[in-house]
């Protein structure tokens, strides 16, 4: 390998759960450094996302995109990643601004990066700079080392990769053998020609005796990645991973780590199976509810979904009896995984593969699209991990193109064959153009927001009508917020979980908040007090999960029974408090839950002051289209028309109108009302203006006036 | 009348059906039905606290009374990931 830079230097020894150190790139001028964190950062910004607002803060504007210079790519574990004496330790998060969004997105993933990382030195690692080559960066914790390498080459499949790129790497660098003191990120070609590639994260599993990859899906990380010319990141370190976080009161750790494990234990077998079926045991409840997402959402359900669900993936591809966490001392383990899957479309059709997935979200995606064939799906979710696309924006963005199709707004002639629902081989064959950035996946591969605009914009153009008015038809049905595609829940049935996705600070994706099944389901938030009030709770402790380095899934989709007797099971604060436990006895703080989420407070407005920078923070922004709120066609309301009509008659005492057509209209002015309704008290909750604004005791509450602050402020009159 | 139990996930791996129907005395509630499927099947996992009764998809309580045709479901507690 052509070594570029080299930079020496000694790893500091983690201590209570820091490092005290990011390391930083510029490759502008292929400079490597160190920064030492001063004191008082790690108390004000925890770690993880936490870090990664408050560089992007510090150091872009709002002119910057992910594809300029100053833009940070930054990848950041947390002070409680990294210990498998505790489970749903291997999170890291990786945080840029979005080709999709123009803000900040941060997305979390598992694997080993992270926790190797942090034992070569480092909390987290910051790129800026464009290298005008492609590079890769190896980081040597046990050699002290850190290097700038021209990206080495292997046949041309490999070369556009990244599962076959990753591996090829990691061999490289360890004289051509597997190794867990290794791990690494990489983006292939789909991050190249895509506004939505992702960063897949690669380790070596002893169990499966081969490389797995876990990814960070949402808002175009990858896409950044390789916007900097930097195709994949090394890491290694060889100390021990127990007590990897040197806990200030290791006996109190392992005692909270105790407790979660022997939740987990009893009760994931008796509750979601977690461990058995992983994520995609969620399609079938999602189908029963209707929440599955049916062509680009219209409908939440399907007489063809059992094809989806897991006993599918369960006797046809997974391998069982393995224990499958992505990172070390997980007893959820939901990592799930198939060997030698034989593919059948695309470039690598007629090989065997082993596939990690599918998830829940993957699944989805095709469903999304009309088609119900389970191989699809993990055809679908090896080529996208492959290539570095995220596979929900595929799914949703080749969705939302289905659509255009149906009511007319493009045709084959637009694209070159038949991308009508339910076609696999014309959505396989736009995947691959999306990855080579070829033919119709040029558009596509821009994503929901901007292929709206490139539709409407020729069909006004073609049939002599005004640009405005298609643009407002197509985007009733455009899913995306804030240029985000939604993740995969059919939210129209929870004014909770509407809210859920147009007040997340990223866009519609649910690590911010998933109140739909005690929302739609459970009925825990009846008044529009009680949603507002879980839409500022969840996403401020989903926030702190970010922050951490810790998986939410534990706590989250495995109810501790002792929950049942508090005041609302849905948090689940009795497997909480053996987080905030986790947390003093790794730090050394003696926090409570309060304390927690007031950190977790500053960060949620942290990331609102650089969306109001970017022009993705006020009220407008956190519309969200209206088939997230109510069926935009007669189709749609006649697919429901007992449903819609109880639910309209329990808001007009009853008295509806005798025709279809007005009742329909009439549900759409009640689901707009409560939207706003809902959105004034969440803002008020929040410390906002009612147009979502910061107010200025807000910010100086948590710490945050300085002078970049105070100056926008002033700009939006606040 | 009648009423149907449905089973999901890994439920079904226990009682290898979807569903089976019922027919019940018009007093019936929900915890009637609740017992007498721990009674027919004693390895499904039915604890309090770790899952959810549902009719017709919404959560109910165990003193619920049943009318004809009613969907009783045993659903675990769903956070989202």
């Amino acid at each position: 390998m052509e070594i570029l830079k080299q930079f020496k230097y000694q790893p500091a020894k983690v201590v209570g759960g820091y490092t005290d150190r990011i390391l930083r790139l510029d490759l502008d001028k292929n400079e490597i450094s160190i920064q030492e964190l001063p004191a008082g950062f790690k108390e004000k910004y925890v770690g993880g996302r936490g870090y990664a607002l408050k560089l992007i803060w510090d150091e872009t504007n709002a002119a910057t995109r992910y594809d300029t210079p100053d833009n940070l790519l930054v990848m950041a574990s947390g002070p409680l990643g990294n210990d498998p004496g505790f489970p749903g330790t291997g999170k890291f998060i990786v945080g840029t601004i979005s080709p999709l969004t123009d803000t900040f997105i941060d997305s979390n993933v598992g694997g080993h990066f992270g926790p190797l990382l942090k034992l070569a030195g480092f909390d987290a690692l910051a790129v800026k700079g464009i290298s005008n080559e492609d590079v890769v960066v190896l980081i040597d914790g046990d050699a002290g080392t850190v290097n700038i390498a021209k990206a080495p080459e292997y046949d041309e499949w490999t070369n556009r990769g990244a599962l076959s790129y990753g591996e090829s790497l990691l061999k490289a660098v360890n004289n051509g053998e597997y190794s867990d003191t290794l791990a690494a990120v990489v983006a292939g070609e789909g991050a190249q020609h895509a506004r939505f590639g992702i960063i897949n994260s690669l380790f070596f599993d002893r169990r499966r005796n081969r490389i797995r990859s876990k990814q960070a899906g949402r808002g175009g990380t990858g896409t950044a990645m390789r916007a900097k010319g930097l195709h994949g990141i090394v890491v290694r370190s060889s100390l021990p991973k127990a007590n990897g976080n040197n806990a200030v009161d290791k006996k109190l750790a392992r005692q909270a780590g105790a407790k979660l494990k022997s939740v987990i234990a009893e009760y994931d077998a008796k509750q979601l199976s977690l461990g058995v079926w992983g994520t995609a045991g969620l399609s079938e409840y999602m189908d029963k509810f209707h929440l599955f997402p049916i062509n680009n959402y219209q409908y939440g359900q399907s007489p063809e979904s059992p094809k989806l669900f897991a006993r599918v993936f369960l006797d046809k591809y997974f391998v069982k009896n393995i224990p499958d966490g992505c990172y070390y001392g997980c007893n959820l383990a939901c990592t799930k995984g198939s060997e030698n899957t034989l593919l059948t479309c695309g470039p690598k059709a007629g090989q065997k593969m082993g596939i990690d997935g599918p998830e829940y979200e993957t699944v989805a995606a095709i469903s999304d699209m009309g088609i119900f064939d389970a191989q699809f799906v993990m055809e679908y979710n090896w080529y996208c991990d492959e290539y570095s696309l995220d596979s929900i924006s595929t799914g949703v963005t080749i969705g939302f193109l289905m659509e255009c199709v149906q009511r007319g707004y493009l045709s084959s002639t637009d694209i070159g064959y038949d991308l009508k629902f339910g076609n696999l081989e014309a959505a396989d064959r736009l995947l691959h153009e999306i990855a080579r950035g070829e033919g119709f996946g040029k558009i596509a591969g821009q994503g929901v927001a901007r292929c709206k605009q490139w539709v409407a914009a020729r069909y006004a153009r073609n049939n002599n009508v005004p640009e405005d008015n298609v643009i407002a038809e197509l985007s009733k049905f455009a899913m995306e917020v804030k240029g985000l595609e939604f993740s995969m829940y059919v939210t129209r049935e929870s004014l909770a979980q509407q809210g859920g996705y147009g007040f997340a600070l990223k866009g519609p994706q649910h690590d911010e908040a998933w109140l739909i099944f005690i929302d739609q389901v459970h009925k825990e938030l009846p008044t529009f007090e009680q949603k507002a009030n879980a839409l500022k709770w969840f996403p401020l402790i989903r926030t702190w999960f970010n922050a951490t380095g810790l998986c939410k899934l534990p706590w989250i989709d495995v109810r501790n029974p002792q929950a049942a007797a508090t005041p609302e099971p849905a948090k689940n604060v009795p497997t909480l408090n053996y987080y905030v436990d986790y947390l003093n006895a790794t730090t050394g703080s003696k926090k409570s839950l309060e304390d927690v989420l007031n950190d977790s407070e500053r960060l949620q407005l942290l990331q609102k002051l650089i969306n109001l920078r970017q022009g993705k923070g006020t009220r407008a922004s956190d519309q969200i289209p209206l088939r997230a709120m109510a069926p935009v066609y007669d189709n749609e309301y006649a697919y429901r028309a007992d449903y819609y009509d109880e639910w309209l008659k329990g808001r007009t005492d009853g008295k509806i109108p005798s025709v279809r057509e007005d009742r329909h209209r009439l549900l759409i002015e009640k689901r707009r009302q409560d939207f706003r309704q809902l959105s004034d008290i969440v803002y008020e909750k929040k410390g906002y203006t009612a147009q979502a604004i910061p107010k200025r005791e807000t910010v100086e509450r948590f710490g945050l006036m300085d002078q970049q602050a105070a100056k926008l402020l002033d700009k939006f009159g606040v | 009348m009648t009423v149907s139990i449905e089973f999901f996930g890994i439920q079904r791996s226990i009682t290898a059906t979807d569903r089976i129907t019922l027919s019940v005395s018009d007093d019936t509630k929900v915890h009637n039905v609740l017992a007498y499927v721990r009674q027919r099947y004693p390895g499904l996992p039915l604890e309090e606290g770790s899952i959810l009764v549902t009719v017709n998809q919404h959560v109910a309580s165990l003193d619920r009374h049943l009318k004809q045709n009613d969907a009783v479901a045993f659903v675990p507690c769903i956070g989202g990931g």
